[in-house]
């Protein structure tokens, strides 16, 4: 049985910003990023004061426990959801301080999403679940290839109900990678699926990474998963506790959990 | 292909065609109704004006003793006048071989030696009579339809006593009896009364008015004023006892059309603005239903990057595909209505042709109200939903905030059941919603009250008018004034048990400024046979001087007991007198008024005249006395109760029951179309609810019990809401179709209601049974899986 072999661990202080390998560009800049909800008739403090900066061509672990703010980093960074306090910006935009249209945009053109119960539109077949997104798109693959990308060309005209947890995360991936999107933030996409399974999904994001470049941002509480990543960052309670950088990326065919 | 978000709109809305064909067809139901009377209104007017305009229907018309043909002349020459016609006109009587009773008929002459310029007959079959010929005639369309005539056929009829075998050579129709019934009617009496058309000298000669007119009619200028060309006639033709001129405004025939018309406006506009808010109301709660269950998708499609826009617009295109669906089905289920309605209406109104115009204005009008009345129902839940932040909308909604409900608040919780309280804390969680589903299961339940109170309130008319008001047997007149000997004889044919006198005048009644021309019928004081009526159909005895008004005469005038108006005899003399009114009675068809005949006879400063009487004729010597009749030479007219009551039976009451019919089977569409969607869309939001309790261990009928036990509850809180409503709505429907010449009572009977909970309860049980089907559908393994 294989074990894993711990990359060497190089703690970085959260405020250490230099990029990883020249040629990189910064994409986002995230300083003191502070999120409070109410939820019924209690507060949460989803995010207590975040200081980050992301990559292009990074692929990116956040790891932590239930309720330790990784969702909702994602979210904000992708544009779902805005801070409660601090700033963030993707290039030039100020994302804090965008229009809804703005917000829209940015969302269409540049991020894609993943996320752990596949979300895709019950009533529509695969090939037209990813044409939601080519539709809209400035310069889309054709719905086709990105199928075809995460193979699943032969299911193309499936509805999500006559498709297996994996195959529905897969058309998800297509979705999201149909636009050739900068970013690409996934949220537990192995958290439903089985460890075949999840592997197969993990190919694929990790194939997408290197083919087109995105910066690829992947939530997880499943620590083995973090080998496959640049950089891992450790979340707890609202602020990161913990960020090293592998030196070298183990492909995710050599994982196991 | 379509672009995926259509394709999403398609195959949602084919999951819950059920509940969209419900609202469609609610929609579709007011659509309908307003189709079919604008369009009836558009056909009825249009054929009216180009009717009245192609064949020149005078718009002053006066009736006379005789005057001298030499004073056409005079009468052209009055400032305004564009065209003038004078002609003889009388009455007739018929024996016809397939008529037990007699028939009567109006008489008029076609002109000989000049061109007949006002009300042109348009000829149906045959042709006029040739200019200088005798004994030819033209007859009216209904009357021969009503017998079977063709040219060529013969009748035998007597003019002012004088029997005479006339040739029917032509069947036309006129302007002037668009309404094909005795004057001062209101129903046409097609087998018993007819018009006739005959050559001017043979019928001056008849009626012993050679060289002379008896009746002018005037066609003014248009722009100018009809009142000082009513006036300068009377001027001219007073020396040869003239009555008063009058206008369009007091023809009949004229009359019966207008009010026709205002009906259906009144009808056009209520009872649909009803079935459509509540087909809006409906749609708001549908698509409510549907944007909540997909609350993740919507955060999905934005996430996505797809503006708050176009989500939006998607699911406003929900509504705008409900509302073309129920469009199409109204405008055409209402042209289809429309087109059966002509049908009758061809029994009554007598044009060359009628034809159906569908108002299409009215159509696009329609739509867009339903339309806007659908978006503004979904625009507020759309744009909630678009406004969350996608991160929020995917989370689940945090749990429903619940609070003790009132009656664990007063310490009654023990006795009730786990599921009625859940029903009932579910219930006063969201008292908006509660409301608004009462509200429509109120107008559920209301709604069939209207249809039932028209039918009462048609038998009540029946009854009221046939059996309590009326009790002779037959009303004969005369075709003048005659004296009290006339009585006797009457009295002496055979049969007859009792007659009864009246006198009967034209007469302007005037207060202030508003006028109506009518005739006003003197009583016996003690006249047990045609009675006059209060509101709760007692008798009302005639006082011994004053007038005695129709209750819609009295508003119309503005008058109340004690007030004095101004009579105009428009007869003899044509005396103006005045004269308090001392009360009112309550009919339903046209207006009247009535005095003592004593009275009525000082007025007129005359001794015993009458001008007809009601008779008993015991029904063992009808035949006889029916014989005997055909021959009495001064009968202008005999009208048979039992023969009119089977008239209106036939046409009018056929007709209220069709409308009746079809707006009983909307009420029924609606009731349970509201019923059904309240309770998918209860079922819908509990569904997570209720499966759980399925997986707790609750059965099939418990959690039945739950579901429905809320909405049996709010149904029974609504259904005396619903009465009230539909009590009311009944009430606003009668005073706006009430009008002078027709009125219905408002009669709420409680068959009506008992009708009206059965339909909504019957809605209830069915919706019920089907909802429940669905519970044996809910997702138990759904539930289970949590969502963080």
């Amino acid at each position: 049985m294989e074990t894993t072999t711990p990359a060497i661990p190089v703690l970085t202080p959260p405020d250490s910003l230099a990029p990883l390998q020249p040629g990189r560009e910064r994409l986002f800049e995230v300083r003191s990023l502070t999120k409070v909800y109410p939820s019924g008739e209690s507060e949460i403090r989803a995010l207590n004061g975040v200081d980050l900066d992301l990559y292009s061509h990074e692929l990116i672990v956040l790891l932590g426990a239930s309720g330790s703010g990784k969702s909702t980093l994602l979210n904000i960074i992708g544009g779902l959801d805005a801070p409660t306090q601090g700033t963030l910006f993707y290039r030039d935009l100020d994302l804090t301080h965008a229009t809804e249209a703005e917000l829209t945009r940015f969302r269409r053109d540049s991020v894609g999403f993943i996320f752990q119960f596949y979300n895709l539109i019950p009533s529509l077949t695969a090939r037209e679940n990813v044409a939601l997104i080519t539709e809209i798109s400035r310069d889309p693959m054709s719905p086709e290839e990105a199928l075809a990308l995460v193979e699943l060309d032969q299911r193309m005209d499936h509805f999500p109900s006559q498709l297996s947890g994996g195959q529905q995360q897969r058309v998800a991936i297509a979705r999201a990678i149909a636009k050739r999107p900068e970013v690409l933030l996934c949220d537990e996409p192995t958290g439903a699926l089985d460890v075949q399974t999840g592997i197969t999904v993990l190919e694929a994001i990790e194939h997408v990474n290197r083919e087109l470049g995105t910066l690829t941002v992947v939530i997880t509480h499943n620590a083995v998963i973090a080998d496959m990543a640049d950089r891992v960052i450790h979340l707890s309670d609202g602020h990161i506790v913990d960020m090293r950088h592998n030196r070298v990326r183990r492909p995710v065919c050599t994982l196991a959990w | 292909m379509l672009a995926p978000l259509d394709l999403k709109l398609l195959r949602d809305l084919g999951k819950m065609k059920g509940q969209a064909f419900a609202v469609a067809l609610v929609m579709a139901c007011g659509l309908a109704m307003m189709i079919m009377s604008r369009s009836l209104i558009l056909s009825l007017e249009t054929t009216r004006d180009a009717y009245y305009i192609q064949h020149r229907f005078a718009d002053v018309f006066c009736n006379l003793k005789r005057a001298p043909n030499s004073l056409r002349a005079r009468i052209a020459q009055i400032p305004g006048a564009a065209a003038v016609e004078t002609r003889v006109s009388g009455t007739l009587t018929l024996d016809l071989p397939g008529l037990a009773e007699p028939a009567d008929g109006a008489i008029h002459s076609l002109p000989e030696d000049r061109r007949q310029t006002l009300h042109l007959l348009y000829l149906r079959r045959g042709r006029l009579p040739e200019p200088g010929s005798t004994k030819e005639v033209v007859v009216g369309e209904a009357f021969a339809n009503a017998h079977g005539f063709q040219p060529g056929d013969t009748i035998d009829a007597t003019i002012y006593g004088a029997r005479q075998r006339l040739k029917i050579v032509g069947i036309a129709l006129s302007p002037e009896y668009v309404f094909e019934a005795r004057a001062g009617e209101a129903l046409p009496d097609n087998k018993r009364f007819g018009v006739f058309w005959m050559n001017e000298r043979e019928l001056a000669s008849a009626l012993d008015l050679d060289g002379a007119f008896n009746s002018v009619l005037v066609d003014v200028a248009p722009g100018a004023d009809n009142a000082p060309v009513m006036a300068e006639l009377d001027r001219i033709l007073a020396p040869f006892g003239g009555l008063v001129a009058y206008g369009r405004r007091d023809h009949a025939s004229s009359v019966q059309l207008d009010d026709e018309l205002r009906i259906l406006r009144g009808l056009s506009v209520a009872f649909p603005l009803i079935f459509l808010s509540i087909a809006a109301f409906m749609t708001s709660a549908v698509l409510s239903r549907v944007i909540r269950l997909q609350r993740e998708q919507i955060a999905q499609l934005k996430a996505l990057g797809y503006s708050s826009w176009q989500v939006g617009l998607h699911y406003v295109k929900f509504a705008i595909v409900i509302v073309a669906a129920g469009s199409l089905l109204g405008g055409f289920g209402g042209l289809f209505l429309a087109n059966g309605v002509v049908e009758l209406y061809h029994q009554f109104y007598k044009f060359p042709v009628l034809e159906l115009l569908p108002d299409w204005g009215m159509f696009g009008v329609a739509f867009l109200v339903s339309g806007g009345a659908a978006f503004v129902g979904v625009i507020g839940s759309v744009r909630q939903a678009v406004r969350l932040p996608p991160a929020e909308a995917m989370r689940p909604e945090p749990p429903a905030e619940f609070k003790p409900s009132i009656i664990e608040r007063l310490g009654l919780a023990r006795f009730f059941s786990p599921s009625f309280r859940m029903a009932l804390r579910n219930l006063e969680r969201r008292p908006w919603q509660a409301l608004f589903t009462a509200l429509g299961l109120a107008l559920a339940a209301g709604i069939p009250i209207v249809p039932g109170s028209f039918r009462d309130a048609i038998s009540y008319l029946l009854s009221f008018e046939w059996d309590v008001a009326q009790r002779q047997d037959v009303s004969i007149s005369f075709i003048e004034p005659a004296s009290a000997s006339a009585l006797a004889d009457l009295q002496n044919l055979p049969g007859v048990m009792r007659a009864e006198p009246f006198r009967s005048v034209p007469a302007r009644l005037r207060h202030g400024h508003v006028s109506r021309r009518l005739a006003v019928t003197g009583l016996a004081s003690d006249a047990s046979m045609n009675r006059l009526l209060n509101d709760r159909a007692l008798p009302v005895a005639l006082p011994p001087d004053g007038l005695l008004l129709s209750a819609k005469l009295a508003e119309v005038l503005d008058v109340k007991p004690g007030d004095v108006i101004r009579v105009e005899i428009q007869e003899g003399r044509r005396p103006v007198r005045e004269a308090v009114v001392q009360g009112v009675i309550t009919d339903f068809v046209g207006m009247a008024a009535y005095m003592e005949i004593n009275a009525l006879r000082r007025l007129l400063r005359e001794g015993g005249t009458i001008s007809g009487a009601h008779l008993a004729v015991d029904s063992m010597r009808w035949p006889d006395f029916l014989a005997r009749v055909k021959e009495a030479p001064r009968i202008a007219s005999l009208s048979i109760k039992e023969a009119a009551r089977q008239s209106f039976l036939k046409s009018t009451g056929d007709m209220l029951g069709t409308i009746t019919t079809i707006y009983f089977t909307f009420a029924i569409i609606v009731s349970f179309g509201v019923v059904y969607n309240s309770s998918r869309i209860a079922l819908s939001e509990r569904s997570r609810d209720l499966a759980t309790l399925r997986v707790i261990g609750f059965t099939h009928r418990e959690v039945a019990a739950v579901l429905i036990g809320e909405l049996a509850l709010l149904t029974l809180l609504a259904i005396p809401a619903g009465l009230w409503i539909g009590t009311q709505l009944a009430g606003f429907i009668v005073m706006s179709a009430s009008t002078e010449t027709i009125r219905m009572p408002l009669i709420l009977t409680t068959r009506s209601y008992v009708m009206a909970v059965i339909v909504v309860l019957a809605s209830c049980a069915v919706s019920f049974a089907l909802v429940s089907r669905r519970i044996h559908q809910l997702d138990l393994l759904g539930v289970l899986k949590a969502r963080d």
